[in-house]
Parts: C-alpha cells; structure tokens; sequence
C-alpha cells in the first residue's frame, strides 16, 4: 500500500483548510508495468500524425513528482501527435482497459502547427467491475492560429485509480478547447495547467463530473495568462451523491502584460445526499490592471421548485433529479457532436444517478 | 490627460512620534525568563503566570506559517515584547501625562468620546492609560475596562473565557500572544442590556522595535447587544514593529454584536493579528473592518456559527500601498442549522501594494438549511500592484444555498470619461469612483469613522493617480 501527495496549488493557503494538496492513503499502486495492447485509432488520417514515440516530459505542474517521473520511465503508450493542415472528422484514441491491459502510463504529445483545425478524442474505458490504474501526461503545443477540439472522457470503473496531468501552450490567436467527461475511479485526480502566451489566445475548458460511493475527484485548474487579450473560461458542473467528495481548484492567473485579458471560472456541484462533500478554492490571482477577471462557484441540492415543477409532470423523484442535472450539464454535453460517443455519455450519467 | 505623482502622502497625524519615554521596556527576545519579568512586572496571579509559561512553550513548537506573506524579517530577537508607558490607568484625560494627551488628543480621541461614544479606552504601547464609561451603563451593570483590571477584580468571568474561543495552538503567534499579552479591553454586557452608542477601544503603539499584544474579550449576554469600535495606528520607524493582539467575542443567545476596526498601523509594522466570535443561538455578529495600514496584515476574523439561527456579516476593505502586503479575509464555520453568513469584501491595490483575500467558508454536516453568500471585488489602480483572491468554501452537506462570486478589474475608462465629461478632473473622477466602491463599508461605519476612512482613502489616492 502506497500513499501518495498530489496536485499542489500554485499558491498554498492555511494547511486547517485541508485543499493545498491531496493526500491518497491505502492506494494499490502497480509493481510491475505491463504492456498496454489494447488501444485503438479511428480516423487516423495523412493530416494528422501519429507516432509511437516517446518524448522527454517537463511540466510547470503536473500531479507530483512521482507521477510525472513514472510517466517518464515507464510509459506504456507514447504517441507523438502533429496535426499539419485541418482535420475534418474527429480523430479519436481509445484506450479499451481489459483484463490483461488493466494498467495505462501514456504519454501523448500533441503538436498543432500554424492554422490547423482538428478534434481529438481520447477515450479511457473500462468495465465496471474491472480494478484499472491510468496515470497519463498529455502536452499540447497549439502554434499561431490553430483550432483545436480535445475531449476527454473517463469511463473507467469505480474501483480504478485515474490520475492525468495536462500542460498546454497557447500561442497568439490560437483557440484551444477541451471539454473533460470525469466520471470513473475511486480516485481521480487531474492536474490543468495552460500556458496563454500568445495574444488574442483563448482557452476554454468545460468538465462534467459525478461523484458515487466513497469517489474522490480532485480537479486542479491553472491557467496563465500572458498575451495581450488573451481569454480564459473555466465552467465545471459536477454532481455528488452517496459519500462521494469533490476538490475543486481553479486559478486564473493574470501575469504582467496581458492587457486587456479576460478569464472568468464558473463552478457549480450539485449535493445529492446529505453525506457528500464539496470544496473548492476558485483562486484569480492578478498582477495587471487592465483586465477582467471573475469566478463564481456554487453549491447545494437541486431546486426544489423546479423538482416540484417536473414531479408535476408525472416524474419521480430520482427521474425528476436527473432530468435536472441533465440540464445542468447539457450544454458542456452540447461540445460533443459524435453521436456514438455522446450516447455513451448520457448513458453512463444515467447509470451514475440511478 | 493631466496626471500628478505625489510619492509620500501626509500622514502626520498618525506619524506624530513622542519620545520612547518608558516606565520599563523589557529586554528584546522571547525566552522562559522574559515571560517570567512580564509576569512580575504585571503582578500576574500564578494561573496567568503559568498560563503564559504553557503558551511560550506551545509557540517554540510551532512552526510559521508555510502560506501567505513572507515574514522573514521578523527576528523576535529585535523585538521587546513589554513597554510600560510613564504613567498609570486614568480616568480623566487630565491626569494622562502631557504627550499621550496630546497624542490621544490629535487623533482625535477625546474629542470622539464627547461626541459619540458611551465609553472609551486608550492603550499606550503595552498598557491602558485611560478607560471611562458613562455611568448609566455602570448602573446597567456593563463592564468596560482594561484587562488587568478584570483580572483583578473579575477573575472568574475571565478565567472562564480568557483564550477558550481562540486556543494557544491555532497557530504561532496566538501562542505568541497568550505569552506576552499586555493590556487590551474587557467588556461585559449583561442579559437584555441594550448599549446603544458605541464603546471604542483605540491602541497607539509608540515605542520603536517593540510590540503590542492587547487582548480584548467581550462578553455579550442573552438578549443584550453592544456596538464597539477598535482603532489602531503608530509612528513609522525604520525598523519592524509587531502587533500581535487576539479578539475573542463571546456572544450568546438572541444577543447582537458590531465589531468594527479603523486599522491604520504604520507601514514598518507587522499586523498578525487574530480575532474569533463564538455565536449562540439566533444571536449575530457583524464585522466591519478597514485595514490601510501596516507593511504586512494577516488577518481573518472567524465567525463561529454554534447556536441555531446564529447570523453573522462582514463588510470589509483592504487598501494597499506601495510596500504594503495585506492579506487579510474572513472565516465563517457553520456547526448548526438555519444558520447564515454574508461576506462583502473589497480591495483596492496601488503604488506597488498587494492585497490578498483569503477566506474559508465551512458549512458543516449539523448546519442543515444553512446560507451563505460571498461576494468579493477588487480593484487595481495601477499595473505595478497585485490583487488575489484565494478563497475556500467546504461544503459538507446537501440542504445548503451556498454562492460565491468574486470580480478584478480596473477602474472602467467608460466611467472615468463619463465623469471627466461632466467637467471633474480625471484625479477627482477617479477619487469619486474609488470613494463609492468603498461606499458599501464607509455606510457601516459611524459617521465620525466614515469620515476618517474617506480621509485615508483621498490621503491614500493623492500619492497614486497618474
């Protein structure tokens, strides 16, 4: 049994408010990593490279130094990413956990050159019964101009462990976007951290999460911004039930220079049993006048006018519940045009809420 | 655009300094035997005695906080911890020696007593020099006085209560306190007494390389309600100086408590200062608190939520200047049901000055059908200063209503045309949005400390526009 101390806050507060860091106790960490066999590429195309190749990780962040170093000696699956011109269909990676591929290091190194245009999905899955163990980097370097679409989903098991670290530099009008699906793992943990450097950059990030049973989500989010109206939006939407408990930290960090800059974070958890836990730290922290900087966050049951409202439709309680959360979340759902992949989303939130 | 650029503002008032005309001063540092003079020196009874021997050895264990400000210039070693000012407890402002008269007097004091205040105190370096009350309050059976005094004369209410609701190990400079403390006021009103003009307690720190550890404890019973106003301010040396005082309100069932600060601390000091109201059932307490002064703050009242329906408020503004670092905030813990909090902090940062909110809100498993709501702004007035917000909201159970919103920006250039249109310099447009940005809490405070904060906030705004 290991126990491990993750995701530091850029700027620690009182160590009594138990959110500088997460402390994972009594963890199953794997011995021995095995091969990773199991993944699969669809619409692989000659725009878009995809290389088994490892590359050197150095992270601003990251989840901690045994993670990151693990990343580095004992990857798994390494794919070097160049996207070279625009991508039409969705290019999606998915890492299908089985019996015999139930641990994934991955090391994905995602390069946009100037005025490309992609998606790229990567899908972690498991069954539900299934102990997995995912510890992966993601690095996108997003040149001048480029449009990039990254959605993550999580579908592991309830009984894995799923820590990722991503780290993203944004160069001058570059519009980068990623949509997070976090649902799987008794503990899951990701580190975010991009690097807005360029001027009129704009980033966008959009998670969903559910928190069932004894789950411990803990989201660190860091965004720098540094270019001259560069822009940041942050909206996470999570729901909690059961003894479940959310870490929620979210910096938006104004650096001298980026005038004019805007960044605004919104964060809303939703509390489906009176036993679930919600913290967050929603941090700006501002070093230029000239900017526009809000969060907002947060938190309590679903209304009870509007459960009024439905259950006066002829819905029950727990129907009338999802259909609520539902509509909290559809609009981050709305990112996801693949349809496939969308199905599977709403169906494991359903099977999450029931 | 016409700018001025005005480095040092006139804070003459505040900076009077009088000579370091002590009765005693005790030896710099912190050791077993420095603890043991004070003891002496203040004819301690041996609870006390042993008390501050017990918190000195808490304070060796702990360690300095690993968040916030950097504050390692301070060497206790630098720092006497125990200056007795020439003179004795008074009650006429006649019998206080001619320089802490006139010191008292050019801040304003004695006058603000006549006017508006039912009872007033006035600490000099590490003791009370005057303290007085209204006599129709005495026969109500309140109680306002210096610490000592109530040591002396009502040792079972401040045994009772005396560093319970903030415990030598909250964290190092408490311990540092229950130590060293000197002076300070103790309060107590009885059950269903209405004070209803304010009682004001204002503590001058005269002596260079030296500290104050006032400690106030305020008593408000079931039913009974008090309005008291804390002011603070030294002269600038070049060396630090540090304040380390500790708040602890005790505010019982269906009782109100205002609690409002003018802190104005010279810009050599280190304000480390801790304040905490224990609050009982549908009782409330509202913090109102502006914070200009000191080289570093690190200040966050704590509102304990304990009895239910208990409601507590606070309205505060930070502004720093050049060198200034100010992390100040609040701390509300809710441990019953139906129980609220309403947070209104504002900052404004210029000239190089850095301003940090820092908060928890903590609705805990008990407090069912709790609310809260946070709402934080700050402003910077320039692009060498620094604004953050570092707040935390741990929320433990379902049936909450709990929102937090903050926002950063500059003073908007749309706003300062509009004004600048309608024929107002662009320093007085400037001043006149500042001035109601800070609108919110210069309304809580009486009309004679509204007045003195619009006064810091020009004094302040002089040295910066441009």
């Amino acid at each position: 049994m290991s126990s491990l101390s993750l995701n530091e806050t850029p700027v620690r507060t009182s160590k009594s408010f138990n959110i500088n860091n997460i402390k994972l106790t009594n963890l199953e960490l794997p011995k021995v990593i095995q091969e990773f066999n199991n993944t699969q590429i669809v619409n692989a195309s000659s725009k878009i490279i995809i290389e088994e190749k490892r590359t050197p990780i150095s992270l601003k962040y990251g989840l901690g130094e045994e993670q990151t170093k693990q990343v580095q000696t004992e990857a798994n699956q390494n794919y070097k990413i160049a996207i070279d011109s625009k991508v039409n269909k969705d290019t999606e990676i998915n890492f299908n956990f089985d019996n015999n591929n139930n641990t994934l290091i991955d090391n994905i190194d995602i390069l946009a050159n100037e005025q490309t245009n992609a998606t790229i999905i990567l899908k972690y899955e498991s069954s539900k019964e299934l102990e997995c163990y995912h510890n992966g980097v993601l690095k996108l370097y997003a040149k001048k101009n480029s449009r990039i679409n990254i959605i993550i989903v999580n579908l592991l098991s309830d009984i894995s462990n799923n820590f990722i670290a991503i780290e993203n530099t944004i160069e001058e009008n570059a519009n980068v976007k990623y949509t997070i699906i976090d649902f799987g793992g008794q503990n899951t943990v990701t580190n975010y951290y991009s690097n807005i450097i360029g001027d009129f950059a704009d980033n966008t990030l959009n998670t969903i999460y559910i928190g069932k049973d004894r789950q411990i989500i803990d989201l660190n989010y860091i965004a720098e911004l540094k270019g001259e109206k560069s822009n940041i939006n942050i909206e996470v939407q999570g729901a909690l039930k059961d003894k479940a408990k959310k870490n929620f930290k979210g910096t938006i960090d104004f650096k001298k220079g980026c005038k004019k800059a805007k960044g605004e974070e919104n964060e809303n958890c939703m509390l489906l049993s009176e036993t679930a836990k919600s913290i967050a730290l929603p941090m700006l922290l501002c070093s230029e006048e000239d900017v526009e900087g809000s969060h907002s966050s947060s938190a309590g049951k679903v209304g009870d006018k509007e459960l009024f409202y439905i259950m006066s439709r002829g819905f029950e309680l727990k129907e009338a519940q999802k259909l609520l959360v539902r509509a909290n979340f559809n609009k981050i759902l709305e990112n996801i045009k693949n349809e496939e992949l969308k199905q599977k989303v709403l169906d494991e939130i359903n099977w999450r809420l029931d | 655009m016409s700018k001025t650029k005005i480095e040092e503002f006139d804070r003459s008032i505040y900076n009077l300094k009088n000579k370091d005309n002590y009765d005693y001063k005790i030896q710099k540092g912190i050791t077993k035997e420095i603890i043991e003079e004070i003891s002496n020196q203040k004819n301690d009874p041996d609870w006390m005695r042993d008390f501050r021997l017990e918190a000195l050895e808490v304070y060796n264990k702990l360690e300095l906080p690993t968040w916030g400000p950097d504050l390692s210039e301070l060497n206790m070693d630098e720092i006497a911890t125990y200056v007795r000012p020439k003179t004795k407890l008074n009650n006429s402002w006649d019998d206080v020696p001619e320089d802490i008269k006139n010191t008292f007097y050019k801040l304003g004091i004695p006058e603000a007593e006549k006017k508006s205040l039912a009872g007033v105190g006035a600490q000099y370096d590490s003791e009370v020099v005057y303290h007085s009350m209204k006599d129709d309050l005495k026969k109500q059976g309140v109680i306002y006085t210096d610490m000592e005094t109530a040591i002396r004369e009502y040792p079972d209410i401040v045994k009772k209560y005396f560093m319970k609701c903030v415990p030598v190990n909250d964290h190092k400079f408490v311990a540092l306190h229950g130590a060293v403390w000197s002076g300070g006021s103790f309060v107590y009103v009885p059950k269903n007494v209405k004070v209803d003009i304010p009682l004001q307690s204002y503590f001058r720190l005269n002596s260079p390389e030296s500290g104050q550890f006032e400690h106030t404890l305020i008593i408000v019973e079931e039913g009974a309600s008090l309005h008291f106003i804390e002011g603070c301010s030294a002269p600038k040396y070049s060396k630090i100086n540090l304040h380390a005082g500790c708040v602890e309100l005790i505010v019982k069932d269906n009782a109100y408590l205002r609690y409002s600060t003018i802190e104005n601390w010279s810009k050599n000091m280190l304000n480390l200062n801790t304040k905490k109201a224990m609050i009982g059932k549908n009782a409330q307490v509202d913090w109102v608190t502006g914070s200009f002064g000191s080289k570093i703050s690190m200040l966050y009242p704590l509102s304990q939520l304990n009895g239910e329906g208990a409601k507590t408020e606070y309205t505060g503004i930070s502004f720093a200047g050049k060198g200034q670092n100010l992390d100040t905030g609040f701390k509300a813990i809710h441990n019953a049901p139906n129980t609220s909090s309403v947070v209104n902090a504002k900052s404004i940062s210029k000239n190089g000055g850095k301003c940090t909110y820092r908060s928890l809100i903590k609705i805990s498993p008990k407090a069912k059908n709790s609310k809260s709501s946070v709402s934080c702004e700050s402003l910077m007035l320039d692009d060498i200063s620094v604004s953050d917000t570092i707040p935390v909201n741990d929320i433990q159970t379902d049936e909450v209503e709990f929102s937090h919103e903050a926002k950063i920006g500059k003073i908007s250039d749309k706003t300062i045309f509009y004004l600048m249109s309608r024929g107002l310099s662009e320093e007085d447009a400037k001043a006149m949005i500042v001035r109601g940005f800070a609108y919110p809490i210069s309304k809580e405070l009486p009309v004679e400390y509204a007045v003195e904060m619009n006064n810091l906030i020009n004094i302040e705004l002089q040295g910066t526009i441009g």
